[in-house]
């Protein structure tokens, strides 16, 4: 860690705030832990109405948990002026392919105009507050090159990718023009025990502990040669921390480096429970098949380089951790 | 054969207006979307006023769109409403992305739902280019805006994109680099030039204030542009075209073509540049290479440099000539 500013702590008083949309989910729950571990005080912006907090409920004694529109400017001005946050980490989004594709007009609400209005917001009430973004590589579409860096053209060829790429020009553009520490994290496929079962990963780690237990023999699945570069969340809500305490905001990609294939993936996961002959447990279904053409892998030398940070969790380890939570599970539900 | 009918959003504006002329001239049925206000600013399509119909609608509201078609009816629509100025999107980043950039999406989804067999045209700009990753641009260079406005046109362009690909609409983005008319407004360089240029000349001023002078563009005639958005609906297949002269010229030649325009020589006394009309962040080199919409479309700029700034020049001093008390008042000082 070359360039990274830390705060001295001396005293309850000087803790930093943090501000998170999107705290429910599976990044905004680990990133809660991760600043909460490091003296935060944290706050969660969430939408009116019940609670979501599958992923939160072993940390609501320890944060906040604010009710708010993201796209109303003049709220969120005034939760900035009532909150005091010295930072703030934008995960809110709309990710689920099935959601934005039939409202592709109020899921850019979320996934593209909320960034502006938090810049706007920012840029209005206190322009010190430093601002992360989460961006993902979807914005690179169906990319060119391989890897993909900051420096690879966005082509995003779906509406959430589209309203992304919004959301990443503003924050340069704010950046440049009203010098706010405003930053975006490129993030390539993050996976863990948290991640929601329509991810293909946590579909495989679920199927796997059933077929372990013995309450299920198959496992339906797309394009096994599908390549994906894939990490553990908990390592890149790091990452997103450090790109915040930087001296210099910046667009950082962020990934594992390394690709693997969801028949990789299955190997790992089948071998982690134990089962070394599964190939008669898996079923091919045209329908979940996807045109695929580029290799999507991230070249993570710039976070390297300038932040010294990496992954901590290898593949291998998280797919096994993945697998070995899900058993758990199911065992005590059984 | 029925009549065509198309639905123009921006009608009011310099292309809305050379576009509504078009269709009319190729006996379209022509509907305007304006914006609820108690003044229509309609200076532009006055002549045309009783051959089009005009619509109220609101670009920030999908249930607005969707009632607008729902009456119109439209085969063809062109959306060109923007908040065009880019200098005004870097003090109004925020209501420059509801309606230049979602106000698209809103569109789409409105054509989506009441009628998916219409031909949709999206104004995409060459402001998505900004720090441009190379020279001369064609549709396959990549976006890198550097405004508010570039910013919410390139998410326009994607969206109009992706209604292409993932719904099947007949959606045309048109990437049209800056294209001039007597019809600017006067806030943009080259009609604030002529404008100035004009004033000069009849003495109702002295001189002109601008930014940089050294900054190039490749400038068209508007009436020639607004020819390759019909062309691009009326292809078998909807696809993304650059539109330009594929020739630059600096604000610099811009000047002198003018003030020759106007018979005056020495130009350079009557220019001074204030840093303050320089933008926050300066585009680089704009140069369009339109061989494609040549090879597909057939389409050619047919107004050279020389002849717009001639047109420009032309209507501001006889726009000017037409107005006696601006006249007399200047004369007295």
């Amino acid at each position: 860690m070359h360039n990274l500013e830390e705060r001295v702590e001396c005293g309850e008083h000087l803790a930093m705030k943090a501000l998170i949309t999107g705290i429910t989910s599976q990044d905004g729950s680990y990133l809660a832990e991760h600043l909460l571990s490091r003296g935060y005080e944290v706050i969660g912006l969430v939408r009116p109405g019940p609670l979501h907090d599958a992923n939160i409920k072993h940390l609501l004694d320890s944060i906040t948990i604010k009710e708010s529109s993201l796209t109303n400017l003049a709220f969120i001005q005034s939760v900035l002026r009532q909150v005091k946050p010295d930072e703030v980490y934008n995960l809110a989004a709309v990710s689920n392919f099935a959601l934005y594709i039939k409202d592709p007009v109020g899921s850019h609400d979320i996934n593209g105009n909320a960034a502006l209005v938090m810049l706007e917001a920012i840029r209005t009430t206190n322009s010190a507050i430093r601002f992360f973004q989460a961006g993902t590589c979807q914005m690179f579409g169906t990319p060119i090159t391989s890897p993909q860096s900051e420096q690879t053209p966005y082509t995003p060829v779906t509406p959430y990718a589209a309203s992304k790429a919004f959301a990443q020009w503003m924050v340069a553009q704010y950046r440049t023009q009203h010098k706010l520490h405003a930053s975006s994290g490129i993030l390539f496929s993050h996976e863990s025990p948290r991640r929601p079962p329509d991810f293909v990963t946590r579909k495989i780690t679920q199927a796997v502990a059933k077929i372990s237990l013995g309450i299920a023999d198959e496992l339906v699945l797309g394009n096994l040669d599908v390549k994906r570069d894939w990490g553990f969340a908990g390592d890149y809500v790091e990452a997103m921390w450090m790109i915040n305490r930087a001296k210099t905001p910046d667009d950082y990609v962020i990934g594992s480096g390394k690709s693997h294939t969801v028949r990789e993936f299955l190997h790992e996961a089948f071998t982690a429970a134990g089962i070394t002959e599964y190939e008669r447990f898996i079923k091919a279904d045209p329908a979940l098949m996807r045109t695929e053409t580029a290799v999507l892998e991230a070249d993570i030398t710039k976070i390297q380089e300038n932040l010294g940070w990496r992954p901590k969790t290898s593949f291998k380890e998280l797919v096994r951790m993945m697998v070995m939570h899900d058993i758990a599970l199911l065992r005590e539900s059984l | 054969m029925e009549t065509k009918r198309a639905l123009i959003t921006g009608i009011t504006g310099q292309d809305g207006s050379y576009l509504a002329e078009l269709l009319l001239s190729k006996g379209y049925e022509v509907y305007g979307l304006v914006r609820r206000s108690s003044t229509l600013s309609n200076e532009r399509i006055i002549h045309i006023q009783n051959q089009i119909r005009l619509i109220e609608g609101d670009l920030g509201d999908t249930s607005s769109m969707i009632r607008v078609l729902r009456a119109a009816k439209p085969h063809e629509v062109y959306n060109l409403a923007a908040m065009s100025f880019v200098k005004t999107s870097f003090d109004e980043p925020v209501a420059t992305g509801n309606i230049t950039g979602l106000g698209v999406a809103r569109l789409l989804e409105a054509v989506r739902l009441v009628d998916p067999t219409i031909h949709f045209y999206q104004a995409s700009s060459s402001e998505m280019f900004g720090k441009v990753r190379e020279s001369p641009q064609t549709e396959l260079t990549p976006f890198h805006p550097r405004s508010p406005y570039g910013v919410a046109k390139a998410y326009g362009h994607y969206i109009s994109l992706n209604y292409r690909e993932s719904y099947g609409i007949f959606t045309a983005n048109g990437i049209l680099f800056n294209h001039e008319s007597p019809r600017r407004g006067l806030e943009f360089v080259t009609r604030k030039i002529s404008h100035g240029v004009a004033k000069i000349k009849l003495g109702f001023a002295d001189h002109i204030i601008l930014g940089n002078l050294d900054a190039k563009r490749d400038w068209g005639f508007a009436g020639d542009y607004v020819d390759a958005m019909w062309r691009m609906l009326q292809a078998q297949e909807p696809s993304d075209y650059v539109v330009g002269t594929g020739e630059t010229h600096s604000i610099r030649e811009f000047l002198e073509a003018a003030f020759r325009s106007a018979g005056i020589d020495d130009w350079q006394h009557y220019v001074k540049q204030d840093p303050r009309f320089m933008r926050p962040a300066e585009v680089d080199l704009l140069l369009a290479n339109p061989a494609k919409a040549k090879k597909e479309l057939g389409w050619e700029p047919k107004t050279s440099f020389g002849q717009l700034v001639n047109i420009m020049i032309e209507y501001d001093i006889d726009l000017l000539t037409r107005l006696p008390h601006l006249g007399k008042a200047a004369h007295h000082h």
